[in-house]
């Protein structure tokens, strides 16, 4: 096998395909990536088993420069292949496979010659038939996974908390992810043309690995679902993920539908308050804070304190109030992590009770974006 | 003739030989305990082949009567209990009136005894069965002879271990019973080679040098205490000598070394942190009580007791310790722990005497402040004699003080109350151990290890101070226990609610735990309630403090400067003044020392600036 290719063009390919490859394996062949050439062109795999990505760079375009000499498959180590093509001073580079998995990498005056593998040891790809087709815009998936993601567990004794709940029906996406002390959930538009509903577990890591392959994308993405598996296709490019099994508890029936207490606040101000009263919380060994709501005084007050270093105290600005008096105490860290993923924009928070989970709604979004944070019972 | 017979008394004996005698070693214990229980002052042990083939028990004590001897061999036969009041109130070794018998009924004895020293009897035994009576000549007290052992009961014989495994069981209980009794002398002697001797003036300490040898006997500190029902005293070492085993702590009841595993574990309670993991103490605990307060017929080797408060007992054992170490300075001297192991008896008596001295000093009044003009009524004083005798001793200490060592009473004013010595800062070599001098040398200090034990001092503190907040779960855990286990847990709700655990019974064999104590860390929070939970299903006992405490140490250790950290003068002085402030300035929490003294004689004695007078001249 051997070709010529514009580097630039290459490591801009490369770069998604080696973040499905960890260091870190028991196979030792997936520590590297697979370059397969045929007449059309170069079709880049990288794989840990749970993702796997493949990448195609098509010999009809133009500006990948890519000139084919023979035909044929390598499996190159990743870690030096990549830094490699970096550093490599041409604007093109040649690759030739020579005897015994040996392979020259040419590129001006510099010459490397790696081991390769045999890439016919290499995996096979999981098999996922793409007949009926699904699919989602990229802004939207990248919404989706942004605003839910954070709030699945990292815990690995319960796995099926470590991963997105997506539940797929005609017209919408609901993606629900929860570590059992807060919830998130985000309905978003999708375009399924089959009959059929899906609903299925994907591990977070791989929805984050996604959405950093799909920055600055705008195209439309399909999915493909099989048993075990889910599929995005997207520019040339595939994206695997493997699905999480077992049964996603119910989350539908824990968020709240009616509230005794509503506040109205600004996302961005409301998230530097609790910043501020996290500050301490820190310190102390509890990490909780206070929320007391007077609404006949129109006074919303948020405490923090460490027995160590001190209290904290802020009146909030509320944009609202209405309903009934409550004081409630809650980890600031979630509310924080909740609040940064609404961005700069109006909130609405309503609360039942101190012991029961209180939500936060976008005011422009109410209906399609929810989230979901337990209070802590304080003695 | 009916299927169910009375067994003939033979058989019954080889019956209850099987639980009393088990090996050799048990028939010393028995006889042994024999010799004791009829004060004897002086017990030789003679075997052979580790008993199997010989076991001679001589003593001088109060010997059998003529009329008597035969009836001894008789089972459930004593002189040590009369009645079954004396049950509870035990005060001998022996008192089931079986091991003569037991003996006799499996092995060819011989009894020589007199009570008075000039006409004694003479009896042989075979198989539980007369021989031979007689009279002969006999010097006070009694001394059998075991020929022979299981001659008769191929099957025990079968089993008995290596000559060397059963000559070490006959050496472990010799020692045991020797440490019980340092009033009585004891010579074991395995075919002519005397194993253990024992002195028997009454002195534990030394009766420790005779079995575990002078060095370490030496390096034994004594201990004492005592509440209304319990009196302990002993000796045990220091943290840095240790064994691997905890069989070199012997426990003692009433003379009586028995097996407790809660004791045992009180007395390593009783070390805490100071002892590394995996290191056990020697020790020797005289437990004085009584009798009615233990019951020692549990099992035939009355090596299991049961005490009515246990509890107690251990809460003393381990506060004892606890106090008697706090009071001796710990650290330990680098020349000693470096070399090879050699005693220095100046080292030892530097460690009991200057110790204990500042908190004597304290107490009373020195002769200066007596004088004081400002003191209120000086003219009593000189009248009540109570006073002028107080006036001569102190006078005597101050002057003893001066004789033992001129430099210590300057050094007492640089101590703190723990013995710990004012530390002042040199410098750090290694990025690792920082250099400091007192006025008595000077010593070398981990960083690591010191800082460590400052941060775990503060940690174990704010860890116990946790508050009862649960943080609520959306999706609830849910806990599989097997059967037996749930019984236990559910008998336990309770006292898990009492510490944040909040678990409810969820169908069968199953708990629900809908929130958990906001002091557990997320992520661990299904593990975390596991383990206390496992508490319970040990002993039914939920131990949050020592759960906490393993918190404690490794946030300690998280938090602390590492080795390669260069410190600054003002950083490194600040570690060695905060260290001297801990209750156990002395060991990290992981019983690491923290460390190590170079005293000035140690050093003298590097440049040979001093001969070491204890150390034989080589010969030529």
């Amino acid at each position: 096998m051997k070709f010529t290719i514009n580097r630039n063009q290459f490591i801009k390919k490369i770069s998604n395909v080696q973040r499905a490859i960890s260091t870190k394996t028991t196979i030792p062949i997936l520590t590297g990536i697979k370059l397969e050439l045929s007449q059309e062109g170069l079709t880049i795999t990288g794989s840990d088993v749970d993702i796997s990505i493949q990448t195609f760079i098509s010999v009809s375009d133009a500006d990948n420069e890519l000139h084919i000499e023979n035909t044929g498959a390598i499996v190159l180590p990743a870690r030096f292949f990549n830094e490699i093509i970096k550093k490599l001073p041409g604007e093109q580079f040649t690759l030739n496979v020579v005897e015994n998995n040996q392979t020259i990498i040419k590129s001006g005056k510099t010459e490397f010659t790696i081991n390769g593998l045999d890439a016919n040891s290499y995996p096979r790809l999981p098999e996922v038939e793409s007949n009926e087709k699904l699919s989602i815009s990229a802004e939207m998936l990248r919404q989706l996974v942004d605003e839910t993601v954070f709030s699945a567990s990292k815990q690995e004794n319960r796995p099926i908390l470590t991963g997105l709940h997506l539940k797929i029906s005609a017209e919408k996406l609901l993606g629900v992810a929860t570590d059992s002390h807060r919830l998130a959930q985000r309905i978003v538009k999708v375009n399924n043309q089959s009959d059929n509903d899906y609903d299925i577990v994907v591990p977070a890591r791989s929805l984050k690995e996604l959405e950093h392959c799909l920055i600055e994308d705008n195209s439309e993405i399909k999915i493909s679902i099989s048993e075990n598996q889910i599929l995005f296709e997207f520019q040339n490019t595939l994206f695997y993920s493997r699905l999480l099994e077992g049964n996603y508890p119910g989350t539908d029936r824990l968020i709240p539908t009616s509230s005794d207490t509503q506040l109205t606040f600004d996302a961005k101000s409301l998230l530097q308050s609790v910043e501020r009263a996290s500050l301490l919380s820190h310190a102390s060994r509890n990490n909780v804070v206070r929320l007391a709501i007077d609404v006949n005084a129109s006074k919303v007050t948020l405490y923090g304190n460490s027995p160590e270093v001190g209290t904290v105290e802020e009146n909030l600005t509320t944009e609202a109030l209405s309903g009934a008096d409550l004081e409630i105490s809650f980890n600031p860290d979630y509310l924080k992590e909740a609040l940064q993923a609404f961005g700069d924009t109006k909130i609405e928070v309503e609360f039942t009770s101190a012991l029961h989970p209180f939500t936060l709604k976008p005011s422009d979004n109410k209906e399609n974006f929810i989230q979901l944070i337990t209070p802590v019972r304080t003695f | 003739m009916g299927t169910i017979q009375k067994l003939s008394p033979l058989l019954s004996n080889k019956i209850a030989a099987g639980e009393v005698i088990e090996r050799p070693a048990s028939v010393v214990k028995e006889l042994v305990e024999n010799a004791i229980d009829a004060k004897a002052s002086q017990v030789d042990i003679m075997v052979k082949d580790a008993g199997i083939s010989q076991i001679t028990v001589m003593d001088n004590g109060t010997g059998i009567a003529a009329n008597e001897v035969e009836l001894a061999f008789q089972p459930h036969t004593t002189s040590k209990i009369k009645k079954a009041v004396d049950l509870f109130n035990v005060r001998t070794l022996g008192f089931r009136g079986e091991a003569l018998a037991s003996i006799a009924a499996i092995a060819k004895v011989q009894l020589i005894t007199s009570t008075d020293g000039a006409i004694g009897t003479k009896l042989q035994l075979a198989g539980g069965e007369k021989k031979n009576l007689q009279t002969v000549s006999a010097s006070q007290g009694s001394a059998i002879t075991v020929q022979d052992l299981f001659y008769n009961t191929p099957a025990r014989l079968k089993y008995l271990k290596t000559v060397n495994t059963e000559l070490n069981q006959v050496i472990n209980i010799v020692n045991r019973i020797a440490l019980g009794n340092p009033s009585v002398a004891f010579n074991l002697i395995n075919e002519n080679k005397t194993l253990i001797k024992t002195s028997g003036n009454g002195n534990l300490q030394q009766t420790i040098a005779g079995i575990y040898g002078r060095p370490t006997a030496q390096n034994l500190v004594a201990v004492q205490g005592q509440d209304n029902d319990f009196m302990i005293d002993g000796y045990i070492s220091l943290p840095q000598q240790t064994r691997s085993s905890r069989n070199y702590i012997s426990l003692l009841v009433n003379g009586r070394y028995i097996v407790n595993q809660q004791l045992t574990k009180a007395v390593l309670a009783g070390f805490g942190s100071k002892l590394m993991v995996g290191r056990y103490p020697i020790g020797v605990l005289n437990i004085k009580m009584d009798p009615l307060l233990v019951d020692v017929n549990v099992h035939p080797t009355k090596r299991e007791v049961r005490f009515s408060k246990e509890e107690q007992l251990a809460t003393l054992i381990k506060t004892t310790i606890a106090e008697n170490l706090n009071d001796i300075n710990l650290i330990p001297s680098a020349v000693n722990s470096a070399g090879p192991l050699k005693f220095s008896p100046s080292a030892s008596s530097t460690l009991t005497t200057q110790i204990k001295e500042p908190t004597t000093k304290q107490l009373a009044p020195t002769p200066d402040q007596w004088i004081k003009p400002g003191a209120i009524n000086p003219q009593p004083i000189f009248d009540d004699p109570e006073h002028l005798a107080s006036w001569d001793q102190n006078i005597k200490q101050k002057a003893s003080d001066k004789l033992l060592d001129p430099a210590w009473t300057e050094l007492a004013a640089n101590v703190n109350h723990q013995g710990f010595p004012q530390l002042q800062f040199l410098t750090q070599i290694h990025a690792t151990y920082l250099v400091a001098q007192s006025n008595d040398g000077f010593y070398l200090v981990d960083q690591h290890a010191a800082q460590e034990r400052v941060n775990y001092e503060k940690y174990r503190q704010e860890v116990g101070q946790v508050s009862a907040d649960q943080q609520k779960l959306l999706v609830p855990l849910i806990l599989n226990y097997p059967n037996a286990d749930t019984v236990i847990i559910n008998d336990h709700l309770d006292m898990l609610q009492s510490v944040g655990i909040q678990i409810a019974p969820f169908g069968q064999n199953s708990f629900v735990v809908t929130s958990h104590p906001t002091w557990i860390k997320i992520a661990q929070e299904e593990q975390t309630i596991r383990e206390v939970i496992d508490y319970v299903l040990q002993d039914g006992k939920i131990s949050i403090a020592e759960f906490r405490e393993q918190t404690a140490i490794t946030m300690s250790c998280k938090l602390a400067i590492k080795a390669h950290d260069v410190l600054d003068n003002k950083q490194a002085q600040a570690i060695l003044d905060q260290l001297a402030q801990t209750q156990n300035p002395y060991n990290c929490p992981h019983g690491r020392p923290t460390l190590v003294h170079f005293s000035e004689q140690d050093i003298q004695k590097m440049f040979k600036r001093i001969q070491d007078a204890h150390q034989p001249r080589r010969e030529k």
